[in-house]
């Protein structure tokens, strides 16, 4: 007790402490704030509540939030490809004999690392160096790093799933492929299902800010907008994202309270 | 109980699972369609074996160097020292990014709870605090939805560029994602030690702080690590408008056509994710 307690205390000033040296890595000047900047952020956040809503800019926000939606089930449909074999193989389950498992799982696992690791805006700018500008390069930018999400996730669900009822199964002597089939995957779906709804709703975000790349969607909209200073019709276009993703939010927690009961 | 309710209603058995599963793969389909006739227009074909070539002449040559004229900067000394402090102020912008979202985040969390404002932990409920409810829970979905990309495009109009903006984009929209998901925290605790504290007679404050607090706080921790995670890999992209750390000497390599500058970048990324992953499994375990 007394040493989860210093655990807990020293966490504390571990993390002030890094809070403080964050702060004081900040060079702080008199130039850090620009002069007349206060004011444009004032005009910004003024026209939050005079958005632009002639049927022109509405019919250009239905249109680039389709866009945005696109890619990012397009890319969710990709990450779904590479993370659920890949989160299968990494979690282990699938091998019996402990040298072939450990080398499998490692090494899925670094792949998965890798995709992740990088973020899919920079994926996106590197397929565009490399192959030019194609809406399939903001599919593989999404469903690469995504994929690695998933298959890490997906593996640690797979491998929290309770003992028992596996063990019941395997006494009643089903394989190692039926044990997966039957028990494991059934009982880790339903979080599996709430997560990747979850990053539905980030993949929506990431798709829209795709645009800062070349690519159309909500984000470009957003970019042009400002770059216009046009701050009233940029809202309109931000709207359009939140609502975007309040609909999935809410889309996914009533689903999510149907799976889980 | 979802079927019960269908038939009381004398309405067909469309479970929410099942409208779900469809949606999504009607979605899916539409979506492919629209980005591979999306494509086919824009003239270039995606799908072809020049696009093969062109991607493994980009890896080979331009990004990792071979047959290239010098030495490619991965493999200089002098460049991994010139990008040191680079990565260092990296690493500062994300802790100040983690640091403002879980300050604003712990500040107002409870005020975004149901069950505080008006649920079972609110005896007398009141208009005001459903109003704050409202207000709480409008604002963590606003600050979330907008990506912290385009909050460093407004941030910007305000800070010289560095490291502050990048952080303040980054923790707005992080506080918006802490805060939810520590009022979920709230919402979703077991009541039992809370009525126990009621019945011994503990008033609202105490309940909250010696009930609500103490169960939920280490949980609130472990999101905090993890969200830690995500904006060590955020930095990058916020560093491309706000000019600070790695990100936008990241943005200038891809600019110049300075790819095997961009290779080296990459690799300080991939090193500062892990460094992060390891210290924030570390961090959890001290927390739990």
């Amino acid at each position: 007790m007394a040493g989860l307690f210093e655990g807990r205390r020293l966490l504390t000033l571990a993390l002030l402490g890094a809070f403080a040296w964050s702060l004081a890595s900040v060079s702080w000047s008199d130039r850090l704030v620009h002069p007349g900047g206060l004011n444009a952020v004032g005009e910004i956040f003024g026209d939050l509540v005079h958005p632009e809503l002639s049927f022109g800019i509405l019919s250009d926000a239905i249109g680039a939030a389709w866009e945005t939606v696109a890619y990012a089930v397009a890319g969710l449909t990709l990450a779904l490809l590479i993370g659920l074999p890949l989160g299968a193989v990494a979690s282990g389950v699938l091998a019996r004999r402990s040298a072939s498992r450990l080398a499998l799982v490692s090494s899925t696992r670094f792949v998965l690392a890798f995709f992740r690791s990088i973020h899919e805006l920079v994926w996106a700018w590197l397929f565009i160096a490399a192959a030019g500008l194609s809406p399939m390069a903001a599919v593989l930018a999404l469903g690469i790093p995504y994929g690695g999400i998933l298959g890490r996730i997906y593996a640690d669900l797979l491998n929290d799933v309770p003992e028992a009822p596996l063990r019941a199964l395997r006494n009643s002597g089903a394989s190692e492929w039926r044990v997966f089939w039957h028990g494991r995957l059934p009982m880790a779906l339903p979080d599996m299902l709430s997560y990747s709804f979850y990053r539905l709703e980030c993949g929506i975000r990431s798709a829209a800010i795709m645009s800062f790349i070349g690519l159309g969607g909500l984000g470009r909209e957003i970019q042009l907008s400002l770059d216009d200073l046009a701050y009233g019709r940029m809202w309109t276009f931000v709207f359009f994202l939140a609502a975007l993703v309040v609909l999935v939010d809410v889309w996914s927690s009533v689903v999510r309270k149907r799976v889980e009961v | 109980m979802n079927q019960s309710r269908a038939t009381q209603f004398g309405l067909p058995r469309l479970s929410v699972v099942g409208v779900t599963i469809a949606g999504l793969l009607a979605l899916a389909v539409a979506s492919w369609v629209f980005v591979l006739a999306a494509g086919s227009q824009q003239g270039a074909d995606f799908f072809s074996l020049d696009t093969l070539r062109r991607g493994w002449h980009f890896v080979a040559q331009d990004l990792l160097g071979i047959d290239a004229a010098g030495t490619p900067a991965f493999a200089r000394w002098s460049a991994w020292k010139d990008t040191a402090p680079l990565a260092y102020r990296t690493v500062a912008m994300s802790v100040l990014a983690i640091g403002i979202a879980g300050l604003v985040a712990v500040a107002t969390f409870m005020f975004g709870a149901r069950n505080v404002m008006m649920g079972e932990l609110a005896p007398y409920g009141s208009k005001a605090g459903t109003l704050v409810f409202v207000v709480v829970r409008g604002f963590f979905t606003f600050t979330r939805a907008i990506p912290e990309l385009i909050w460093a495009m407004i941030i910007i109009f305000m800070f010289a560029p560095g490291i502050l903006p990048g952080a303040l984009a980054l923790g707005i929209h992080n506080a918006g994602v802490l805060g939810k998901l520590s009022s979920e925290i709230v919402e979703g605790l077991d009541r039992r030690p809370l009525q126990a504290l009621r019945s011994a007679g503990a008033g609202r404050m105490q309940v909250l702080a010696y009930g609500v607090l103490p169960q939920a706080l280490p949980r609130f921790l472990t999101y905090l690590f993890y969200r830690w995670e995500i904006i060590i890999r955020a930095t990058i992209v916020v560093g491309f408008v706000a000019a600070g750390g790695l990100g936008f000497e990241f943005g200038l390599a891809m600019a110049h056509l300075k790819y095997t500058t961009v290779t080296l970048l990459l690799i300080w990324y991939l090193l500062l994710v892990v460094a992060v992953d390891v210290a924030a499994a570390l961090f959890r375990r001290l927390a739990k």
